[in-house]
């Protein structure tokens, strides 16, 4: 007789441990499952192996300590491997299978996403193309999943961010400009910020579920502070640049149309910043060379000339 | 073992099939085999085998139940191996940035059926809050349309990599958005060739008749992150997104205030090399000296081009040509 295929031994150990309403041994298991060699050893690694290939597949295989001679049974909880329906129509399905297919993630998640919910193969292809999002996701982002996993169970999070050891009350997720932010309430200084997750130091410790105490009334997109020039702490000062043709869609473009102040019939424009760390200003200002200007107040259009004397002294040095 | 064929993979097919069998009830042989990417033949034995599978005491029927017909598989919702799972971390992550992206470009979700979607998604993943934000450039309508319908567009082009603007006709090919910026991969008729255009750079855009009628076939949108500038010709190069040489493209090697590394690990082509002492040096590949003109200027006083040589004048050079807007000389 062949021996069993190992996909029907492993399908039926999956179904067992989640009909079993109690933790079953080992030899509890061998015998309702078909297909475990006969010898301790050799039995004991088959399972292993059969269970490891479960946990990498997801499923939540727990083990748990029970009365007798086995010491240790197992069993998968119904609740943590069922995910409620979540009742989506037809063209609810198909919108979220675009999506899919339109924003890349680098890796094939978002399918695997879609087939545990019913939704998984091929679609078929209907209409023009969209546009291609790419969505820098796990990637060298090792910490987004425990961040998002971390606001989803209300839970405290600390990592280390810029040589510092941070403890976060996360209140959101962000994608903006090309990176991830985590939004959420500082423990240590008892202020709002926001940590860009690839500077993330290692991997976010997460607290129990339900350990966050985001303040009452925080609200992320608010904290999330729309521009570099914002991180700053110092008090807030209205600068006017001038950005000349050239570059001033781009910019419009970036700051929003309600930045602007004035347009010329050249189609330069003035916008207007709300600025705390003039530093970052001054960074923006000069990334668009000499079609920019500062035109006041006339601290920051001094802070922009020293950067740009000193720039010609260090080239001046021998 | 082939890895189409291990385990792993194995099961992970029969439950993806399973699962979504169960929310069609009944399909074709032919539909669920070509969605999943099997013969005919090779569905059917795979679910009969799996129909046998199950244990006693428990009848297979109770637990997973399939019936193979001539034409037609069919399962039954609500059998154990037929229900939707959880999702990990990473999966719920995707799925729900994935919708969040695609609702951020401006026209994608006219009906509001992705809108609903995402709120039931995102009820059963306990209202996670993520956000995507893409820009939206005036012109990413009219190049899109312009896409849609095969239509040249006369633009006007500011080149950040150059610092040049120039009139151009094109042909849109490709859109997409990547770190942070929209771009369009289109024919260019002053180059004859492909060129990458950043479309918040495009300054005008006006339709300038059909495309030509025949269609090259699209290569396949791959790879992560966008090019460094928006004109470079990306024929047959390389995925999208990974550096695109031109002409003045160089590497640069530069040793950096410390205090300034962030802004190097932001561009993608960066690398860090050996040190100096406490500065740290970083390669960087250049597109065209405006590109490092303002690098360096970011980067600030503290920094020292070291080679090529050449390129130590850009920065001092860029510095006094803005202060002239500062200072204006009477001559």
């Amino acid at each position: 007789m062949a021996p069993p295929d190992r996909l029907e031994r492993v399908t039926d150990l999956l179904l067992v441990l989640l009909d079993t309403g109690r933790p079953l041994s080992l030899r509890e298991i061998a015998l309702r499952v078909p297909g475990y060699p006969d010898g301790h050893d050799a039995r004991r690694q088959a399972f292993e192996r059969d269970k490891k290939l479960l946990r990498d597949e997801g499923v939540p295989v727990a083990t748990e300590p029970i009365e007798g001679d086995d010491q240790i049974g197992y069993r998968v909880d119904p609740d943590a491997y069922y995910l409620p329906d979540l009742g989506l129509d037809l063209d609810e399905q198909a919108a979220l299978n675009l999506a899919v297919a339109g924003v890349h993630l680098g890796e094939p998640i978002g399918r695997e996403a879609l087939s545990k919910l019913g939704m998984g193969g091929r679609w078929p292809r209907r209409g023009a193309p969209l546009p291609v999002v790419d969505l820098p996701l796990v990637d060298g982002l090792p910490a987004l999943p425990a961040l998002f996993d971390a606001v989803r169970s209300r839970a405290v999070v600390g990592f280390g961010y810029r040589g510092e050891q941070r403890s976060v009350d996360v209140a959101g997720i962000r994608f903006r400009g090309g990176h991830w932010y985590a939004v959420g309430w500082d423990r240590d200084r008892q202020q709002a910020r926001t940590f860009r997750v690839d500077r993330i130091e290692g991997l976010p410790v997460a607290g129990d579920p339900g350990s966050a105490a985001v303040p009452d009334g925080f609200d992320a997109d608010e904290a999330f502070s729309r521009d570099p020039w914002h991180f700053g702490t110092g008090s807030a000062v209205e600068v006017d640049v001038v950005v000349d043709a050239a570059e001033a869609s781009r910019v419009v473009t970036e700051l929003g149309a309600d930045a602007v102040v004035d347009r010329a019939d050249d189609d330069s424009v003035v916008v207007r910043l709300v600025v705390t760390d003039v530093d970052a200003l001054v960074s923006w200002v000069l990334d668009l060379l000499d079609h920019a200007e500062v035109l006041g107040p006339p601290e920051v259009r001094a802070a922009v000339v020293a950067r740009l004397e000193a720039v010609i002294g260090a080239g001046a040095r021998p | 073992m082939s890895p189409a064929n291990d385990t792993a993979t194995r099961l992970r097919r029969l439950l993806a099939i399973l699962t979504w069998l169960a929310q069609e009830g009944e399909a074709p042989i032919d539909e669920a085999a070509a969605r999943f990417d099997l013969t005919p033949a090779a569905l059917v034995t795979e679910l009969e085998m799996a129909a046998c599978y199950g244990v006693p005491p428990y009848s297979p029927d109770e637990l997973l139940e399939i019936i193979v017909t001539d034409d037609t598989v069919s399962t039954r919702m609500g059998t154990a191996l037929a229900r939707p799972r959880r999702l990990s971390p990473r999966e719920g992550l995707a799925l729900a940035a994935a919708a969040r992206a695609l609702l951020a470009v401006p026209g994608s979700d006219e009906d509001g059926a992705l809108s609903r979607a995402l709120v039931k998604l995102e009820r059963a993943l306990g209202d996670p809050s993520v956000e995507v934000e893409l820009d939206t450039p005036p012109l990413l309508e009219t190049v899109r349309g312009a896409l849609d319908a095969g239509q040249r567009l006369a633009i006007t082009y500011y080149s950040a990599s150059t610092d040049q603007t120039g009139e151009r006709v094109i042909v849109p090919r490709h859109l997409f958005a990547s770190e942070g910026h929209w771009y369009v991969d289109a024919w260019c008729e002053v180059a004859d060739g492909v060129r990458r255009f950043r479309v918040d750079r495009i300054a005008s855009a006006a339709p300038a008749g059909p495309g030509p009628s025949e269609v090259v076939p699209d290569p396949p949108p791959s790879g992560p992150t966008a090019g460094p500038e928006g004109d470079r010709d990306v024929t047959g190069t390389a995925p999208r997104g990974a550096y695109v040489p031109g002409p003045e493209s160089r590497r640069v090697r530069i040793a950096v205030d410390p205090a300034m590394v962030w802004l190097l690990e932001t561009i993608p082509t960066a690398v860090a090399v050996d040190g100096e002492g406490d500065r740290p040096v970083w390669e960087v590949f250049v597109g065209g000296d405006a590109w490092l003109e303002r690098l360096l200027l970011r980067l600030g006083p503290d920094t020292l081009v070291l080679d090529p040589v050449e390129d130590r004048e850009l920065a001092p050079s860029a510095a006094a040509r803005i202060l002239d807007r500062y200072r204006p000389n009477p001559s």
